[in-house]
């Protein structure tokens, strides 16, 4: 037999041909390149409030610690932009009063982690310059700027509106239903808590009583059922003769109203459970914008040729154990 | 030698377990087996021991590469410190609602431009334009916020100037600002050149009990001060003496100046009545901060999985080629050719 003949006759053998695969999808591993491809990436633009009620203690963090609503929005946030496929931009902005404020436009979230975590971990309720908290407006302007910048939104409130919206309602949305996309999200837990009062210092000193907030709005014209109220009189006390009663110094996530909101301006509700999980949410929710990405091939050719390899080798084993092989005979 | 060895890590470290598997060409071999008669019949052959060593060494080393060539070892990147020309400038940003306004302080219309505007397009052209310095961002209104901490990233920086022309807020409360943008320096080398540029339109009162608090952060810190002040035409410059009473509340831009100086820290005033004179002040500041900065580089980690494939092809080579030059001593005794040498190891086989 000459070698020709011999050769010949090996590549016939099974193993052979495992082995030469296996060389084969190495050597392409080798050479193998990096395949570009699209990924759904997101622009985003969070607004994030930071008025009183957020400072509500309603959350538990990992150690068991209350930790306030802001906070915990703080580390979701983190959270959020370290999971986002890098070529993702993220601005960030605060609301209080009844307008967002921009603090920078957006920012490719890999290159600019570190600076938008700086921000993130700065953004502190003293940063507020005025004390209301009238949501729908401050929403309505958030989602005008998002528009501007060209984001989707992440609008982060606890939905309680201070002073107390009148009995028609707040102002109604002037833009374009579902023309900004994005999320309400609701901070705080279903029950009632007492928010954290501070003094003129930035020093705690106890929490807000009923007689501290307003409970009830009384400007424009009374609700309908004011004159079913003790004392009511249309031009001396069209509110009815009682002082206001009510939880507003209380707080807990106004999920209805949210909703109500989220349906009236085509966003999407998200509750805030937590220090994570708004990543999932937001993808089903916002415009997926292609980002460049990059597939490394090599493992997948690697991971064949090691089972080529491995089959190669096992084989001998697994006929002797009389498991069926290739072999007739 | 430790630290070298620290550096190499894995993507997938628990694909590290299967290397066991990589025993296999001890125990098996991917050889075809052939009977022999009698094994005591051939003598002790050097070479094909040889041989059989090699294969099981070039088995070993095509699995194990290819399990580590999965796991995605590298060695991790490295943060080098290094010295170059910039500052650490902590840029302290009016954000009052007459920043919206022009120099001659009127709303924008038409060409005309707002002195935020002009300040967000010259500052942005500053950012950027010497790659060591370091930027932190403040602005403040009626509070300090903190908008981007020091960082060497002008892309954000760049992002957070370009929020300023936005509708500002209410009041100006200087003292807060300033307190803030000074905390921003943080920990750095005392060779660092630190400098603090605070655009404003305006100025505030300082309360006293402040300015204690204010003079002990700028002895420390001692940063190069400059106040970038954007002056609405007619309004009193920095220097005019009030008329009446001299007194911070009637003349607030004279006492901060005033305030400035008697901090002993190396201290200039720009006022700038429009974009031309922003320009000129900025590109004198330019020229001022130039001494030597620390600056990390990062050096990137590096791929090893190349290395491992490699060393598994080159096991795979010797495996492929062991297979093709097989040679079956029963069908080649009946053809009578010449035996080929590379035969799989023949004693192990035959056992």
């Amino acid at each position: 037999m000459t070698l020709p003949r011999l050769i010949l006759r090996n590549l016939s053998d099974g193993r052979l041909r495992l082995l030469a695969g296996a060389l084969v999808l190495v050597a392409l591993a080798l050479v193998a390149r990096p395949l570009p491809f699209a990924r759904d990436g997101v622009s985003v633009l969070a607004i994030v409030d930071i008025t009183g009620s957020m400072n509500v203690r309603d959350y538990v963090d990992a150690d068991g610690v209350p930790t306030s609503r802001l906070d915990t929005a703080k580390v979701a946030l983190r959270d959020l932009v370290a999971g986002l496929p890098c070529g993702s931009r993220f601005a960030l902005g605060l609301f209080t009063e009844r307008r967002p404020f921009l603090l920078f436009t957006p920012i490719e979230t890999c290159a600019g982690f570190a600076p938008i975590d700086g921000a993130l971990a700065g953004i502190d309720w003293r940063m507020a310059w005025e004390g209301d908290s009238r949501i729908s407006a401050g929403l309505f302007r958030s989602i005008a700027m998002a528009g501007e910048l060209g984001t989707d939104l992440v609008f982060i409130t606890d939905g309680q509106e201070a002073p107390p919206l009148p009995s028609r309602g707040g102002p109604a949305f002037e833009g374009r239903l579902g023309g900004v996309r994005g999320l309400i999200v609701g901070a705080g837990a279903p029950g009632l808590s007492p928010i954290p009062r501070y003094d003129d210092r930035g020093r705690e000193t106890g929490f807000y009583g009923a007689g501290d907030v307003q409970q009830e709005n009384r400007f424009g014209p009374p609700p309908a059922d004011a004159a079913q109220r003790e004392g009511y009189n249309p031009r001396n006390a069209p509110f009815g003769a009682a002082a206001a009663s009510g939880t507003e110094h209380l707080s807990s996530v106004r999920e209805s109203y949210l909703r109500t909101l989220a349906g009236e301006t085509g966003l999407v509700y998200a509750p805030l459970d937590g220090p994570h999980g708004l990543s999932a949410p937001l993808r089903g929710a916002a415009t997926p914008r292609p980002v460049p990405g990059r597939l490394d091939p090599r493992p997948v050719l690697g991971a064949a040729a090691l089972l080529l390899l491995l089959a190669a080798f096992l084989t001998p084993l697994l006929r002797a154990r009389g498991f069926p092989t290739w072999k007739k005979a | 030698m430790i630290d070298a060895l620290v550096r190499f890590s894995a993507n997938h470290p628990a694909l590290l377990w299967l290397l066991p598997l990589a025993l296999l060409p001890l125990l098996t071999s991917a050889q075809r087996r052939v009977p022999v008669a009698a094994l005591a019949a051939a003598p002790p052959d050097g070479p094909s021991r040889a041989i059989s060593a090699l294969l099981r060494v070039a088995g070993i080393v095509a699995i194990a590469g290819l399990i580590l060539a999965l796991a995605g070892p590298y060695r991790r990147g490295e943060t080098l410190t290094r010295t170059g020309i910039g500052a650490q400038v902590s840029i302290l940003i009016d954000r009052s609602g007459s920043m919206n306004e022009t120099f001659a302080g009127r709303q924008p219309s038409g060409a005309e431009e707002s002195k935020a505007a002009a300040s967000r397009r010259l500052l942005a052209a500053f950012v950027g334009s010497r790659a060591h310095d370091q930027f932190a961002v403040t602005a403040f209104s009626t509070a300090p916020m903190l908008v981007i901490p020091m960082t060497d990233r002008h892309a954000a920086v760049r992002a957070a100037i370009a929020a300023i022309d936005r509708p500002g807020l209410d009041y100006t409360n200087i003292a807060r600002g300033l307190a803030m943008a000074l905390s921003q320096f943080g920990p750095a080398s005392p060779a660092t050149s630190r400098a603090l540029l605070l655009v404003s339109d305006g100025a505030a009162v300082i309360d006293p009990r402040v300015q204690d608090t204010l003079r002990a952060a700028f002895t420390r810190l001692r940063p190069n001060l400059y106040w970038l002040f954007l002056r609405t035409k007619g309004s009193p410059s920095i220097s005019d003496r009030p008329a009446g009473e001299d007194t911070p509340q009637a003349a607030p831009e004279r006492h901060l100046d005033l305030f400035f100086k008697s901090l002993r820290t190396p201290y200039r005033a720009f006022e700038a009545e429009g974009a031309e004179a922003v320009a000129e002040a900025i590109a004198q500041i330019e020229r001022l901060e130039r001494d030597p900065i620390p600056y990390t580089e990062q050096r990137p980690r590096r791929d090893l999985a190349g290395f491992a494939y490699a060393a598994s092809l080159v096991g795979l080579v010797v495996l492929v080629a062991a297979k093709l030059g097989e040679a079956d001593l029963r069908r080649t005794r009946r053809s009578a050719a010449p035996v080929l040498a590379i035969a799989s190891d023949p004693a192990r086989h035959a056992a």
